[in-house]
């Protein structure tokens, strides 16, 4: 009898020890989605080293990926976009505030060599944003985004135009280049071309009520655009191949998915375009260095985290100059074939992207710069 | 066995006591019986009916509302009404953006935007509202508040939305998390894809001060992040429940029954994108603008509504 009940006494931190292995075995049965948090890259160790060095940004944070590791750059702060100058000798980045973001030139290490741009202002619509710095291929100028002009009227417009400004001047000398279509976020991710003109992505509206992506070259501030991509295929986030002759972009032809892109460029007109991927989230292309491959961030896994990929890429595409379509006059965007200069022709089995980070949560409205 | 019985009985414990809160959350916050006011519109069921027969097709109401201390608890505007039709069998989904400007009759009497019908009566006079008006049959209805939005987006790890232009505005209502209730800040989601945590998420699907096509903009992007948020919770599972129904503790009510919320889960992980019809009432074909009592409202064509909704919500 005693010793029934000390088998029973025994028994009962058995039952409790049991009753609580199922409840965290229940918490173990979680789902990725659930349970998968990003990590700082700097914990990480990226599965691919990719050449030369590059900058990316995750929740604010600079990191320099150089070698097959991550490095942590640059003060506090809530920065994205990094931007090399011409000479690789200097970043310009930005760094949002509260209600407002400016523009900083640092150099390689992260520190605070300039402040660009004064945006902040204690009165909330005076407040601007800067956004998608881009240094000229001389130097000297820094082509931005900016919410500048503001319409102040019973429907307050915020919407960006591209301005540049002299690299080693003042905000006060700035010009602006576009003149945005209103009510639509306006102009952004602007490509200073090393003849002086300028490619940038301009947004706006058809005829449907639906808002369209083009890629828009321009030759010289408030000329002509004139669109190199079709409204209805919406294409943006370009990225000129070093030696100026490719340019990679994110068309998504108004579905929640997208394709990335490679058309040939010459001097204002768009080649045909090869479809690298399709079907995907795919965001920021950016060249490798040589020319002879793409960096982008897409999501991988089921949490949905945005990691880096590295594409080669397959042959040369055919000359922009080869281009059947000649390019179209600028026009507001109407959607449809009236106002298509690119059109995709089937890809000659590109390599399969080779995934570079993972366990990170890389910002994907931030480029990476590649050096 | 009495061992046996005794290890079954503490493992069951441990599992009740793990599910506990979406035991808890079963009671309070799903089945909510609601009581519609009889139909003006002749063949119209009078009262939702909670489902027809496993595997038919049902459409559910969607209430997104400012749930923030200017209002009185359970009288708050609808910023958001989506009426949703899930075909379990052919796994085919119509979503309908209801513009809360609408000039509509309400259920409660009179005529009003029709973001006013909550505030009058609740969930069953939003429903009344959309019948009566719509001519369609409501089987269910959920409701959440912007704080749940976030919390459970933040709770399936954010979400990935492409968005196809910058979203800016300067006047985006700053009532979230204390501070001055009718104040005012600047946001701006930058075009592209992207991954969104749950305030940011709000963001994109709240704003609509610069958008050009204003409320209706607004409606477009609220699908896509409903269809994202289908997309995460695709690859939920049981054990996930007890997390997400503590975030949305009193930020999430619905008419539906557990039973119902787990098929719709089965179906959201079966459907895809192919299959899911999304209808904007877009000026000028659907609505119009107009003035009523010094109110900017948007008024109905009636006749195209009508037409979409019986093709559409049989």
């Amino acid at each position: 009898m005693i010793l029934r009940r000390i088998a029973a006494l025994l028994f009962v931190p058995l039952m409790v020890a049991f009753g609580s292995g199922v409840y965290l075995y229940l918490g173990t049965l979680k789902s990725k989605v659930v349970k998968e948090r990003p990590q700082l890259p700097t914990v990480t160790k990226p599965k691919f080293v990719l050449p030369g060095t590059m900058f990316v940004v995750q929740e604010g944070r600079l990191f320099k990926l150089n070698g097959g590791s991550f490095t942590e750059i640059g003060p506090p702060g809530d920065w994205s976009q990094p931007t090399l100058t011409p000479d690789r000798t200097r970043l310009i980045a930005v760094q949002r505030g509260g209600a407002s973001s400016d523009l900083y030139l640092l150099d390689l290490n992260g520190q605070i060599v300039k402040r660009l741009t004064k945006n902040d202002s204690k009165y909330i619509a005076s407040n601007h944003w800067a956004y998608y710095p881009r240094v000229s291929p001389d130097g000297a100028s820094l082509f931005f985004s900016f919410d500048s002009p503001k319409l102040v009227n019973s429907a307050p417009g915020v919407d960006l135009s591209v301005w540049s400004m002299p690299l080693n001047g003042v905000q006060s000398q700035a010009r602006r280049w576009t003149d945005p279509y209103w009510y639509t976020g306006g102009d952004v991710s602007p490509i200073p071309l090393a003849g002086g003109a300028l490619l940038y992505v301009r947004h706006s509206i058809d005829p449907s009520t639906a808002v369209h992506a083009q890629i828009y070259y321009q030759s010289r501030p408030f000329g002509i655009g004139k669109p190199l991509t079709a409204a209805a295929d919406d294409c943006t986030e370009p990225a000129l191949s070093p030696d100026g002759t490719q340019l990679a972009m994110v068309c998504s032809r108004g579905k929640q998915t997208a394709a990335l892109e490679v058309a040939p460029f010459n001097g204002g007109i768009l080649g045909p375009a090869q479809v690298l991927l399709d079907n995907g989230l795919y965001a920021s292309p950016v060249w490798s260095p040589d020319g002879k491959a793409l960096a982008y961030l897409a999501p991988a896994g089921a949490a949905g985290h945005f990691q880096l990929w590295y594409l080669a890429l397959p042959l040369p595409a055919p000359s922009a100059t080869a281009s059947s379509s000649p390019p179209v006059a600028a026009s507001p965007a109407v959607s449809g074939s009236a106002s298509a200069t690119v059109h995709p022709t089937p890809t000659p089995a590109p390599p399969a992207p080779v995934q570079v980070t993972q366990g990170v949560d890389l910002t994907a409205t931030s480029p990476p710069a590649w050096y | 066995m009495l061992t046996v019985l005794c290890l079954v009985l503490s493992g069951v414990a441990g599992a009740a006591a793990y599910f506990f809160p979406v035991v808890v959350a079963g009671v309070g916050q799903t089945g909510q019986t609601v009581i519609v006011p009889p139909s003006a519109s002749p063949g119209l069921k009078a009262r939702p009916t909670p489902s027809a027969s496993a595997g038919a097709p049902f459409t559910v109401l969607l209430l997104g509302s400012d749930d923030d201390s200017k209002f009185q608890a359970d009288h708050v505007l609808t910023q958001s009404m989506i009426l949703v039709r899930v075909d379990p069998l052919s796994r085919h989904v119509t979503m309908l953006s209801i513009p809360r400007d609408l000039w509509v009759p309400l259920s409660t009497g009179g005529s009003a935007k029709i973001d006013a019908a909550y505030s009058y009566g609740g969930a069953a006079a939003a429903i009344a509202t959309v019948q009566r008006n719509f001519h369609v049959h409501i089987d269910e209805y959920a409701w959440i508040g912007l704080k749940g939005l976030i919390k459970l987006i933040d709770q399936l790890g954010g979400i990935d939305v492409l968005v196809t232009n910058p979203v800016l505005d300067d006047f985006y209502p700053d009532d979230i998390g204390g501070g001055f209730l009718y104040g005012y800040k600047r946001v701006a989601v930058l075009p592209g894809a992207q991954h969104l945590d749950g305030s940011h998420a709000l963001q994109y699907v709240r704003s609509r001060h610069n958008d050009i096509n204003g409320d209706f903009g607004r409606s477009a992007r609220q699908q896509e992040v409903l269809l994202a948020i289908k997309a995460k919770a695709s690859t939920l599972n049981a054990a996930d429940l007890p997390d997400i129904v503590n975030a949305l503790s009193g930020e999430f009510k619905t008419s539906m029954g557990l039973d119902r919320v787990r098929s719709l889960l089965g179906v959201a992980s079966a459907f895809d994108l192919a299959n899911v019809n999304q209808i904007v009432l877009y000026v000028p074909t659907f609505t119009s603008y107009g003035q009523i009592s010094g109110q900017s409202v948007v008024l109905p064509h009636w006749p195209q509504i009508l037409a979409i909704t019986r093709a559409n919500f049989p």
